[in-house]
């Protein structure tokens, strides 16, 4: 049938070509998602996370703001964004607020980022709090604003707070441009007069104790409260006991008091950034590329760290050990965190440009992101030059970077939102619910091991031990602890006859063995006597 | 000490295991040493070790087994083994002992029974105990380990006729003769290694330009 043959032969070139055309239309992204299996080594994975957009200072209208306004014109460097150093973003309002630090401003915008959104605050009035200003309104403007954070106040008012760096104060105040409060140096004794007072970041707690991170300090973040008394210290690092540390100790004991006060003091590393959840529970990290000690922490009220109770001890944060590629050794450096509504923890690390996104328990979710190549300025989508904050709202991640002026958005993919679903379920307890998404996680990709640890617990759940274990083999040895203990309760109960029985034999002919032994020495006993 | 024993020789080891103080005593006298005995222990410290990598239950195992190497294993215990006893002998007939290199050999393994007898026990155990129960694994671990060094006192002890306090500084300077032993093989075949990309270059040079 050479009519049908034509056919099919048409038809296959047709699909060839087809395919041959079928170009995919989305870009790849700059990076290649990873996780780290039970040994600690890389293993590829699906992103979790791609580039949504980019928007910079001309997507925000910044450069036309003042165009209508003869008076304000357009200054030379304050077209678009300089250095913005930190977000916030309102998520009950949904207002966006930057810290366009060299500009010394604060822009406010909102998710679409349109300039019809997007205002600037550069100029704050001392309001009728402040009784010096009342008869002429002193005015007075940011210098260096490098943190932000937004909070209603006891009388429900809206306020922003702002760490104004080279001002050295923190500033509130409200939606009319009033200044509600100033927290300046404190003059307490405790505030070691040698120390300068820059606050770099600031966050508001639910008691409107307003904690603010100053570089210098090693102490924790500095804590006033709402009045703008300072309250101490918060949230000390430790100090890392490194060798060095070690031997200071041990000569301390031996030297002199002058010694000692000569020596080098180990001091523990300051915190870089911070954050509070919904809860209240207030994070810090420390950005130290050395350092592996409180790299993350989640605080109490009473300033101890709270992830202790889950195994502080085993965790890493960011890329796990340092890596030494081509002669330089890679460390992460983490900048910046976030928690977002459904408490997962976002860390921002400094040092290769990545996210890195946990459970509220500190696994490993996702990794996204990336540095630009050595050299380039990282002009690629989802690169990155130098990050400096990192923010979440309605599931997108928003990332500041301060090199390359600009924010960038991530969104979840259908991948990261079936392992957001299946981790809400399990976290609700829903364990048997959760056992179909995480089956698909599976189908997706196999390599993805908290997969492995949420079928484990489901199965678990089901007093199916031995598929529980199964599942729990190299992914959780907690997981699998508590599957082998069930089992092996429920195997001794179904095998418990014969394994008495087999013991009890094995006693009885033991106690056997030894008579007949008895016996025969004493009948070799006897036949030796009767020989001599 | 007995003069009566008359044990066939793969009983030795258990004797001594079961005698610390006097066992090796006796088995001087009675000249139980025993190569064969002594290689087969040594043996089985191999494939024990090999065996605890591999077969440990996965709540008490850290081993990397993505890539399984077997070299490590043999040479952390075989070639571990006999580099105590070569740099044993090699410090102790300078210092008057008087023990041979086989009995040096033949005690050495003897001493390591119980070693191995922990080993298999906390092999066997990790596989049913839970991680609340480490205690019984590290109780077993320590014990061999322990006794082990205990009977290799006594056997160095008994082989040379040292006194406590000299067997006790002469096993520190075999551990650091071992060292030394182990940095000058180190070093031999680096520079054998070396020697041979030398000759092997010189001979692919002569093979191009013969080759012309």
């Amino acid at each position: 049938m050479p009519f049908m043959k034509k056919l099919a032969a048409a038809l296959l070139t047709a699909a060839i070509t087809a395919t041959a055309l079928a170009v995919t239309t989305s870009a790849d992204e700059p990076y290649t998602g990873y996780n780290y299996d039970w040994w600690g080594d890389p293993i590829p994975s699906q992103n979790g996370f791609v580039v949504d957009r980019v928007v910079d200072g001309d997507d925000l209208g910044l450069d036309k703001l003042d165009y209508s306004d003869k008076s304000k014109t357009v200054r030379e460097g304050l077209v678009g964004l300089s250095e913005p150093s930190d977000i916030f973003v309102d998520q009950t309002t949904g207002k966006f607020y930057i810290a366009d630090s060299k500009n010394n401003r604060i822009v406010v915008t909102d998710e679409t980022f349109a300039p019809e959104a997007t205002t600037v605050i550069s100029e704050l009035h001392y309001g009728n709090e402040f009784p010096e200003s009342q008869s002429v309104i002193k005015k007075t403007t940011f210098k260096m604003p490098r943190g932000i954070y937004v909070r209603k106040n006891s009388d429900g008012i809206r306020l922003i707070y702002v760490a104004d760096y080279d001002n050295n104060r923190v500033v509130a105040f409200d939606e009319n441009l009033d200044i509600v409060m100033e927290y300046t140096r404190p003059s307490s004794d405790v505030y070691d007069a040698n120390v300068t007072y820059n606050p770099s970041k600031v966050i508001v707690d639910s008691a409107f104790n307003v904690y603010v991170i100053v570089p210098s300090i090693t102490q924790g973040s500095v804590q006033f409260s709402a009045d703008g008394q300072f309250n101490g210290y918060y949230g000390a690092n430790r100090v890392e006991a490194t060798a060095e540390v070690i031997a200071q100790q041990f000569w301390k004991l031996i030297y002199t008091r002058e010694q000692i006060i000569s020596m080098r003091r180990s001091v523990a590393i300051e915190i870089a950034n911070i954050d509070i959840d919904k809860e209240g529970f207030i994070y810090t990290v420390t950005e130290n590329k050395s350092a592996d000690t409180d790299v993350l922490k989640k605080l109490n009220p009473a300033g101890t760290n709270i992830f202790v109770n889950l195994g502080y001890d085993q965790m890493t944060f960011g890329d796990f050990a340092q890596r030494w590629y081509k002669g330089k050794t890679y460390a992460s450096a983490i900048t910046d965190v976030d928690i977002d509504e459904e408490g997962n923890i976002y860390l921002l690390d400094f040092a290769t440009g990545r996210v890195f996104q946990y459970t509220d328990e500190c696994d490993l979710l996702f990794i996204f992101g990336t540095r630009g190549p050595q050299g380039s300025y990282g002009t690629q989508k989802g690169t990155f030059m130098s990050v400096s904050a990192i923010e979440t709202y309605k599931g997108k991640v928003y990332v500041v970077d301060s090199r390359k002026n600009n924010i960038t958005v991530f969104r979840q993919t259908e991948f990261g939102a079936i392992v957001q679903n299946a981790i809400k379920l399990f976290n609700e307890g829903l364990y048997d619910e959760a056992k179909g998404p995480w089956e698909e996680v599976l189908r997706r990709d196999a390599n993805y091991w908290l997969a492995y640890i949420g079928l484990g617990n489901a199965y678990l759940n089901q007093n199916e031990y031995g598929t529980a274990m199964s599942y729990f083999y190299r992914t959780s040895r907690a997981g699998y602890n508590r599957a082998f203990k069930s089992f092996r309760i429920e195997f001794i109960r179904a095998n418990f006859t014969w394994m008495l029985a087999i013991v009890l034999g094995l006693v009885v002919l033991l106690i056997v063995l030894s008579y007949v032994k008895k016996y025969r020495k004493k009948k070799k006993a006897a036949n030796k006597g009767g020989q001599q | 000490m007995r003069f009566d024993l008359d044990l066939p020789a793969w009983k030795w080891p258990f004797y001594v295991m079961r005698h610390p103080f006097e066992g090796y005593d006796d088995l001087r006298w009675k000249k139980g040493y025993n190569m064969k005995v002594a290689w087969v222990i040594v043996i089985m410290f191999f494939v024990v070790s090999v065996a605890s990598a591999q077969l440990t239950g996965f709540l008490f195992n850290n081993t990397y087994v993505k890539v399984f190497n077997i070299v490590p294993y043999f040479s952390s215990s075989v070639i571990l083994f006999l580099t105590w006893v070569v740099g044993n002998w090699s410090l102790c007939t300078l210092f008057d002992g008087e023990g041979t290199m086989k009995n040096i050999f033949c005690v050495s393994a003897y001493a390591l029974l119980p070693y191995l007898f922990s080993e298999v026990i906390v092999i066997i155990a990790s596989n049913f105990l839970l991680r609340t129960e480490s205690g019984f694994i590290s109780f077993f671990r320590y014990l061999g380990l322990v006794w082990s060094i205990v009977l290799m006192i006594s056997a160095m002890k008994t082989v040379h006729q040292y006194s406590l306090p000299k067997t006790i500084v002469a096993m520190f300077f075999t551990v650091v003769a071992m060292a030394i032993i182990l940095f000058l093989a180190v070093l031999l075949l680096t520079l054998f290694q070396q020697v041979i990309v030398f000759g092997y270059s010189i001979y692919t040079e002569l093979m191009y330009r013969f080759s012309l």
